[in-house]
Parts: structure tokens; C-alpha cells; sequence
């Protein structure tokens, strides 16, 4: 925890430092009470507890999924978002974290929403393959999502089909490229897949005038910075 | 339950509740400011964060425990919008906006009567209810020169006292002095943008913004790390009411700020008068404000909103609502975007302050010929991304893939890997006009946090002039991205009918009390000591951002009310 904390401090005064501002250091605060300033203030201080949430004992998940939801949800993030060597997908940033960690707490009113469309979502591939997604081949998944995104998935009631790929669709971008604070984007994979740079506290006159590449500092997140300049991994 | 007493409350601290505060304030008045939010500073947006600020909306209130409905015609069932796009903390909006900071043309003042000279009253949609304001750009100017100097506005003069200046917006309205700060650095999409819209014969220049370019009352120059639309900045070099009249209205020892607070009524008595306002504490304890004046200036709903819940048997359709107006005539600007990308160069738009950096005014109000067009009025167009933010989340979820690319899979990876950091996005703001029968009322099904009924908004943009409009414009932005030299060109998808940015309207302004809410002072007509300040009493909209404007406003009432109302009770016209 006192290592987080100390990360954390070292960024906001990195940050503060780098953009020439005495306004940034001087972290005074300066909440009132509110309710949204106690949201904000659970965050931070929920945030400070792990540079990238993870379960404990190094599990994959289990926060809100069982394992064959878990199942399910990697192999269809996965699709949304491919992996490749070189071009890292929804596995290798590791969606299903961030979206098992999100179910458990940000977005829990959404559990019902995920149970209800996993099921519609097994009726759909066992009524039309005879099997379950996770078996089926990468092409007929494919094909399982094209039909819920065109709404022509009969099983589906609450959630629509349309509106589970949308959300499933949603979380996954979310998981790719929110800061790996939030459990997914490990590594800054979906950052090096699109070349982001992070929360770069500056841009300089040259930076604004080049037209190559940005890769003249690391990445930079919330709590923790990529090791050297950044390139795509 | 307590009460207290005060010379004027005022209901919401942002754009306009800053002003009013800081200008009472120091005119000697006592000043109560209910805020529903809290008050933040300038160390709570560091460090920034996409998923947080922008796809979680956490400056924005919550759609889900403060909700707004909408439904594009009265017979559809209104359902909760997903994105508010206003602010939900001391400051509101000018928090987490992307500061354009536009003076309106002198036509955008007399749209009706412009309109009606140049081209005949027949151009004016028959279902139409555009309508001129009750001043001029003149009546404005000083006011506007206040907020540009007081607030910190960077830009260039591009019409000095008459005399036009290349590299300025040659279309603005005459202006008596420069902007106070230079204009900010342009990044590469801007560059491009300028480049390509010159070659076209056009007139680009960097957009006014409220982000300061060097050092101006003891705050630190933009550091251009490209978080602003969504994202409260990190140094405080956003001009927001938060560090520029807050501060201000503190130091006049007559102000206090009450946050956490939802006013849910205006209390009016036998004789016609307002006498204050009741408002939920963040406890949920049941409150009272007595005051001289009561100034409503929360985002355009809650107007509309409040005065219909306020009614009496006095007033059985609502205060101030003696015209049948309150909740009509509302606007919205909506976003055509046309998407340019680039094969042989990187753009990283991801970098500058990130909403509309370089604009063309060619097309906008009327100042271009609209004879044989097929629609009046016009758009601002402008470069930035796709979402007014530049972050992969933004990107992923605004950035629609060229035809034939899908949404999702190696395709679409590959897609976003390559032009993340090489496209721009051309935006056209359009002007949408005045209809009588796009509305706000109270929503008979859905209530919020505290029991009270949503607005429920009736709106679709897709009229025949606005949809005539659009398509004209697209034409031009893609010309624009094909003289940028992209590689490839492609439109991006519009709304379906949902109002967008900025919404005005709701408690029009207007020169009779017959067809208006309020005079040009937001003085109510009906309650003499009841104001309502901000963009929805705007009688047209223009193709502007309005804070500008709303905050010219703001100075121009509390100007009068301090130098005459104050003395003088009773209708300032």
C-alpha cells in the first residue's frame, strides 16, 4: 500500500514539475462535502490501493464471472479484439479482468444485464451450432456476433441482442484502453496497439510541429510509467 | 429545516452563477450560491483520466440518478439520454468544456429580420419560430470585451474597429480591442486544416479559446497535454469560472456558496413577488432561502423545470409563464463530422487543446449567399477529433471506420492501430432553428434522486432545413479533407434526431411580454425580482458555441441590477 502511495505522490509531483506549474504540488485537496465529492473521494482513495486492479491469489477472474462465463467472455472480447503477434487484443490487454472487476463494483447494476445476455447468448449458439461459443470455431463465433450486432438472435429478449453486442463491444474498447488502473490495457497493450502515450502532463512546440511518430517519452498512467521511450509492442 | 436570509440567491454556480456572484458580490449584496455539486480544484484533475472523466462522465451529472428524458415527437415514449452534456460542480460546464469562446455576428442577433430582407420571408420555414433578440451585437460588445479581459480568452482580432485582419476570423463582428492573449499553438490537424481550407479560398484561423497562452493573472500558460474537452485541466489554464470568478467572489466577503444542494422550488407569494427558494441539503434536510432576487442559472432544463413545479393558483401554468412560452423554442446544435485520414504522415491529434482548434466561418450565419440553397443559416467548421477529446476510448467509441470496414474485429484493430494517431475529424456546428414544438415539460414517468419529475425533452433536428443544410455541409468538409491531401475521406454518422451539444431555449427572450419570458436582462416578465440568466433564454442559437454569450449575458444583467435595479426595483425596461 505505502509503495502505491508513494508511486502515486512521485506521478502528481513528475506531472506538476514537467508542466511548470506550482498549482499541481500543492495538493491541498479542496473537496467539500457532496456527494459526488465522496464518490470522487472513495476513487481516489480505491484507487491508491493497486497500480492495476487484480484479483488476489492471482486469479483471472471470479470477482463477479464463474468460470464458464469467464469462459465465454474472453473468447468474445477476443474476436471483437483479436491478438496477434504484434498487434496485442482483448486477451493480451486482459478485457475480462477489467470487465469482471467493473461488474463487481462500477457497474453492478449491469450484473443482471450480463447473466440474462450470457444466457440468451448459449440458447443462440446451441439452438443454431449445438454448442456452447467457447466451442465453437473462431469463423461460426464470428458469425454469432455479426448476427447479434444486425439483431437477428431470437433468444435474446432482455438484453436485445443488438444492445448486448453494443455493451459487450463498449467494455471491450474500455478494457483495451482505460488506464491499467482499472484491471484491463495490461501493460499499456491497447495504448502500444494504437500508439497513446498516455496522460503526458506536456506537448512541447516540437512535439506540435512533428510529424512522425510520438515516441520521445514513455507511456504514462496514473500509477505506474512504461520502462523507456514508447514504441509499439 | 433552516432558513435564512439574503439579498439575492442564485441557483447554479457555473458559467453564469460565477459572474453574478462575484459582480453582486462586490456591489455590496449579500449572495447565497446553491450548487448541486461539489467544489473542486485544480488538484483534483491531476493526474487525468480517460475512462473516469470522459466515458464515465464524472463532471457531468448522473443520467441515471439525475435523469433527462427525450423522445423525438410527443407521441414516442421519452427515455433517459446517456450522455449529459453539462457540468455537475461550482464552475458547471466551464470545468470540463472545451472553451470556444465566440462573440456572435451581428446577424445572429436579427436572424429573422436578416433572413427576411435578403431573401424574403418565404425562406423561413412555415413551421419555424426564429425569432430576433431584444439587443444587438453593440448592446453586447462591451460585455463580451469584459469576459474576454476578466476570464482570459487567447485568440486573434480578425475585424479591429472595422478593419479586417488576416489570420483573424475576417467574418466577426467588429470588436473595440485585440483578445488579451495571443492565439494558442496549432498541433498538426490544425496545420493541415488551415492548409487545405486557404487552397479552397476560405478564411481558417485558430479557434478564441478559454485556455490561457502565456501567464495571465497569476496563473500558469496551457501546456497543451491535449485533456480538455471532458477533463478539468491539471496547471488551471482553462478559464473556468472555478479559477476566475469563484476566487473573486470569495474575496468580496459578501458570498457563500452552499454545495451538495438541489433547489426544487421558487417561492412566490399573493402579491406576484419571488421570495426565495427551497432546496434539499446533502443530508436530504428540507431548506429555505428568503431573498430580495432569485437568479435561476442552471443548465437550460432545470429553468423550465423549476418554474413549472413552482406553480400557484396565481400562477397555475407556472411561474412566468403568462405567454404560454415557458419550455418552447428549444435548440440544439448537432455535429456533421467528416472523417480525414492520413497513409504517409502521423497527425496525433491527441496533442493541443482538443476541441475545434482551427474553424472556418465561411459558411456560417449569413455569410454566405443562401439564394437557391434550400436552407438558411449556416455551421462553424472546424478540425479536432472525433469526439471533441483525443484519448483511444473517445476514438473508439466516435470515430466511425470508413465504409466497408467493420466495428469490430482484425479489420477494425488494424483500422484504429493505423489512424489513431493519423486522422483528424471536420465538425460542422450546425445553427438548428426555432420550432415552437420542440419542448421541455415535466416527464409523467421518470423521476430523479430526489423524487422530482425529469425534464423530458421533444426534439428532432431532422427538419427539412436542417437536414438540407447538413448535406451542403458534408459536401464542403469533404472537399476540405480532400485539400488536407488525405489519403482517404469519409463521413461520419449522425444522430437520430437527439439533441447535442448545447442546448438553448426554453425561457426566450424577447422585446413583448406576450410572446416572451423574459426580457433581454433575463428579468422575468411576470416576477420582476425573478431572473433567469443563460442560453435558455437565447431566441436563436447561432453556429457558436454559446458560453461566450451566456457569460456576456451574465455581465450585462449583473451590471443592471447593480447600477439600477438595486436602487430601483421593478422592470429594467
Amino acid at each position: 500500500m505505502a509503495k502505491h502511495d508513494a508511486s502515486r505522490r512521485e506521478f502528481l509531483v513528475r506531472a506538476a514539475v514537467g508542466a511548470g506549474a506550482a498549482a499541481g504540488a500543492a495538493a491541498s485537496g479542496g473537496l467539500v462535502p457532496g456527494v459526488a465529492a465522496q464518490e470522487q473521494m472513495s476513487h481516489m482513495e480505491g484507487g491508491a490501493s493497486a497500480p492495476g486492479q487484480q484479483h488476489p491469489n492471482g486469479a483471472e477472474h471470479g470477482a463477479f464471472f464463474n468460470h464458464a462465463d469467464a469462459a465465454t467472455i474472453a473468447a468474445f472480447t477476443e474476436r471483437i479484439m483479436p491478438s496477434e503477434p504484434g498487434k496485442p487484443g482483448a486477451r493480451d490487454a486482459d478485457v475480462l479482468n477489467y470487465i469482471d472487476l467493473a461488474l463487481a463494483g462500477a457497474y453492478a447494476e449491469l450484473q443482471d444485464f450480463y447473466r440474462r445476455g450470457l444466457a440468451s447468448l448459449d440458447a443462440h449458439c446451441r439452438a443454431t451450432y449445438k454448442e456452447s461459443f467457447v466451442h465453437l470455431t473462431p469463423e461460426k463465433q464470428d458469425e454469432v456476433i455479426a448476427a447479434l450486432e444486425e439483431g437477428k438472435a431470437s433468444e435474446f429478449t432482455y438484453p436485445t441482442a443488438r444492445e448486448f453486442f453494443v455493451t459487450l463491444r463498449v467494455h471491450t474498447m474500455e478494457g483495451m484502453f482505460a488506464d491499467p488502473l482499472y484491471g484491463g490495457n495490461r501493460d499499456f497493450a491497447g495504448w502500444r496497439l494504437v500508439g497513446f502515450p498516455g496522460a503526458q502532463a506536456i506537448f512541447t512546440p516540437s512535439d506540435l510541429k512533428s510529424t512522425a511518430e510520438f515516441t520521445r517519452a514513455p507511456i504514462v498512467g496514473l500509477q505506474t510509467t512504461a520502462k523507456g521511450p514508447m514504441g509499439r509492442g | 429545516m433552516a432558513i435564512e436570509k439574503t439579498d439575492v440567491v442564485i441557483v447554479g454556480m457555473g458559467a453564469v452563477g460565477g459572474i453574478v456572484a462575484a459582480e453582486l458580490g462586490k456591489a455590496g449584496m449579500k449572495v447565497i450560491g446553491l450548487e448541486r455539486g461539489p467544489r473542486l480544484s485544480t488538484a483534483d484533475f491531476n493526474p487525468h483520466d480517460e475512462l473516469r472523466y470522459f466515458q464515465r462522465q464524472d463532471l457531468r451529472p448522473n443520467w441515471k440518478r439525475q435523469p433527462v428524458t427525450w423522445r423525438p415527437h410527443p407521441s414516442a415514449t421519452a427515455h433517459p439520454m446517456n450522455i449529459l452534456n453539462y457540468g455537475n460542480q461550482a464552475g458547471g460546464g466551464t470545468v470540463h468544456y472545451g472553451t470556444l469562446s465566440w462573440r456572435m455576428h451581428e446577424d445572429d442577433f436579427r436572424a429573422r429580420s436578416q433572413t427576411i430582407n435578403r431573401y424574403g420571408s418565404s425562406a423561413i420555414p412555415e413551421d419555424s419560430s426564429l425569432a430576433d433578440w431584444p439587443l444587438t451585437y453593440a448592446d453586447l460588445e462591451p460585455f463580451y470585451d469584459r469576459a474576454e479581459y476578466e476570464l482570459g480568452v487567447s485568440g486573434k482580432a480578425g475585424n479591429l474597429q472595422g478593419k479586417k485582419i488576416d489570420g483573424g476570423n475576417v467574418f466577426e463582428a467588429p470588436r473595440q480591442r485585440d483578445y488579451p492573449l495571443p492565439p494558442l499553438l496549432d498541433d498538426q490537424s490544425g496545420v493541415l486544416f488551415a492548409e487545405g481550407a486557404r487552397k479552397l479560398g476560405y478564411h481558417p484561423f485558430s479557434s478564441p479559446r478559454a485556455i490561457i497562452s502565456q501567464p495571465y493573472h497569476d496563473r500558469t500558460g496551457c501546456t497543451y497535454c491535449g485533456f480538455c474537452q471532458s477533463f478539468g485541466c491539471h496547471v488551471g489554464a482553462k478559464s473556468s469560472i472555478l479559477v476566475t470568478k469563484l476566487p473573486e467572489a470569495d474575496a468580496t466577503g459578501n458570498f457563500k456558496l452552499l454545495t451538495g444542494t438541489m433547489c426544487y422550488h421558487v417561492k412566490t407569494d399573493n402579491s406576484g413577488r419571488a421570495t426565495g427558494v427551497s432546496y434539499y441539503g446533502p443530508d436530504g434536510s428540507d431548506n429555505t432561502i428568503e431573498a430580495e432576487i432569485v437568479i435561476l442559472a442552471p443548465f437550460i432544463y432545470d429553468n423550465t423545470r423549476l418554474l413549472l413545479l413552482s406553480k400557484t393558483d396565481k400562477f397555475p401554468n407556472g411561474l412566468a409563464n403568462s405567454s404560454g412560452q415557458l419550455g418552447k423554442h428549444v435548440m440544439a446544435h448537432i455535429m456533421a463530422k467528416v472523417f480525414a485520414g492520413f497513409d504517409d504522415r502521423f497527425v496525433n491529434i491527441y496533442m493541443g487543446p482538443s476541441a475545434q482548434k482551427q474553424t472556418i466561418d465561411d459558411f456560417n450565419a449569413d455569410n454566405f449567399d443562401h439564394k437557391d440553397a434550400g436552407f438558411i443559416r449556416g455551421a462553424q467548421i472546424s478540425i479536432g477529433p472525433a469526439d471533441l477529446e483525443a484519448g483511444p476510448i473517445g476514438t473508439a467509441m466516435a470515430m466511425d471506420p470508413p465504409p466497408g470496414t467493420p466495428r469490430w474485429g482484425a479489420a477494425y484493430r488494424d483500422f484504429l492501430a493505423k489512424y489513431f494517431s493519423r486522422y483528424g475529424a471536420i465538425n460542422a456546428q450546425t445553427e438548428n432553428l426555432a420550432y415552437a414544438d420542440q419542448t421541455i415539460d415535466l416527464d409523467p414517468n421518470v423521476k430523479d434522486q430526489y423524487g422530482m419529475p425529469a425534464p423530458r425533452v421533444t426534439y428532432d433536428w431532422r427538419r427539412p432545413n436542417e437536414r438540407a443544410r447538413v448535406e451542403f455541409l458534408m459536401q464542403k468538409m469533404e472537399g476540405i479533407g480532400r485539400a488536407m491531401g488525405a489519403s482517404k475521406v469519409w463521413r461520419g454518422s449522425l444522430s437520430p434526431g437527439a439533441p447535442g451539444a448545447h442546448h438553448e431555449g426554453g425561457t426566450r427572450m424577447g422585446s413583448d411580454p406576450k410572446t416572451s419570458v423574459c426580457n433581454k436582462y433575463g428579468q422575468t416578465w411576470d416576477i420582476p425580482n425573478l431572473f433567469v440568466i443563460g442560453s435558455s433564454t437565447f431566441p436563436s442559437m447561432s453556429g457558436f458555441n454559446p458560453t461566450l454569450t451566456i457569460q456576456a449575458l451574465a455581465y450585462m444583467s449583473a451590471d443592471a441590477i447593480a447600477k439600477r435595479y438595486k436602487s430601483h426595483p421593478g422592470s429594467l425596461v
